[in-house]
Order: C-alpha cells, then structure tokens, then sequence
C-alpha cells in the first residue's frame, strides 16, 4: 500500500532528483514481474500448441475425384481455415494428403514431381511422397497425415487427422 | 549498508538479471515448439520457465529494502 504524503511535502512540493531514482531491489522486482510475464507466455503457447493438435478433425468432402489429374495437388484447408493441407493424386484411385506446413518450423511444403518428394524451400527439408516421412533435412517427425478416401460418388473426402 | 551486504545484493541481482536473460532464450525456444506444433517441447519450456520464474521471485528475499 502506498505510504500517505506526508505535510510537509504537500506544503513544500519541491522534488528532488534522487526521488526519481530506482533502488536495486525496485529494479529487481521490475525484473522479476517480467521472468513471471514471459513464463505466463510461454505457458500460453504451450497451452494454444496442445489446442491446435488436440483437433484432429470431422470428415468433410474436399474436392471431386476428376478435378485432380493424376500426379497433380490440390490445395486445400483442414481441420480449420488456419491449418494449410495438399492432397497429391497418386493413381487412377489412390490419393494421399498431408498437412502442408513443415515439421521443421512451419514453413509450407509443396510437391517436386521431378524428385517425387515433399519439399520445404525454407531449410531444404525432404518427406516421402506415400508416407511423409522425412528423406532429408533439419525436420525430424514426419508430415501430419490426413486420411482421406474416394466414396463412391468419386468426392474426395477427409476422414481426420491421426492422434 | 555494508560492504558484505551490497555484494549480497550485487550478486542476487546478477542472478536474477541472468535468470530473466535465460527466460527471453526459452520464450524463442517456446515460439519454434508453437511453429512446429510440438507440444512435448513447448510443456517442457513452459515448465523450465515458470520454475525460473518462482527461483528469481524467490531470490528478491535476499535483497533489503
């Protein structure tokens, strides 16, 4: 609680420079209020990383089967507008699809049909086309897979995300 | 105060300038987890933090008023 002005002061409202001076243990406190901000940021992040991977995502179509050529990607969002996905259509009816950002540092991988890979441009990270595991480079977990199947009126469907 | 007693103080603060230095290194470490969606990493920093946060909190006992 702050100390009450003393009469004095309130008569004579002079001020010296020293008052403005911050004490060591003032500055200290200062110090110790800004480990406990960031420790409470880094709570939250860790808190809003554990929410992103906790949602795995409901089935929903994507796209139609004869809108994707075979050995071409289609772009698309999943589980939610935020998280960037690419499919790849492999053959006649054989289709995979992964979360398109790099398990590096998030940048976004895309697909080098001249090395059949996965590739992240920013650190020069490599995934398996099939399973997107990792070839080459700094990432060490494979892409975040998203089941996807063909249904019979030849839609491309998401299933989900593994745990 | 004296002379014992400033380099008490002196050297708390050395450590809690040190703990806090330490913390901005781990709020980096926090975003590339959050980046990589990682979330073993980002728990594990996020407790090393806040454990760094009490050592420093529980260091300002040692300075004087």
């Amino acid at each position: 609680m702050a100390e009450p002005t003393p009469t004095w002061k309130r008569d004579f409202p002079y001020q010296a420079a020293g008052e403005d001076e911050v004490t060591r243990r003032e500055f200290a406190r200062y110090l110790v209020l800004g480990a406990g901000a960031i420790a409470v940021g880094n709570v939250g992040l860790a808190a809003w990383t554990q929410l992103r991977t906790i949602n795995t995502g409901s089935p929903r179509a994507i796209v139609a089967l004869d809108a994707v050529p075979i050995g071409s990607t289609y772009l698309f969002d999943y589980p939610t507008g935020a998280d960037p996905a690419i499919l790849l259509r492999l053959h006649e009816r054989e289709v995979v699809a992964f979360s398109q950002k790099c398990t590096h540092l998030g940048c976004v991988v895309y697909y080098q049909s001249d090395e059949d890979r996965w590739h992240c441009p920013c650190h020069e990270g490599n995934f398996d086309t099939v399973s997107g595991d990792v070839i080459s480079g700094p990432p060490t977990r494979p892409l975040g897979r998203i089941e996807v199947e063909i249904r019979d009126d030849r839609m491309i469907w998401a299933l989900g995300r593994p745990e | 105060m004296s002379e014992r007693g400033r380099r008490t103080s002196s050297a708390v603060l050395i450590y809690v300038i040190v703990l806090v230095a330490f913390q901005i290194f781990l709020i980096t470490v926090a975003a590339e987890a959050f980046l990589a969606d990682d979330g073993g990493l980002a728990w594990s920093t996020a407790a090393v933090s806040v454990m760094m946060a009490v050592a420093a909190a529980a260091f300002l006992r040692y300075l004087r008023p």
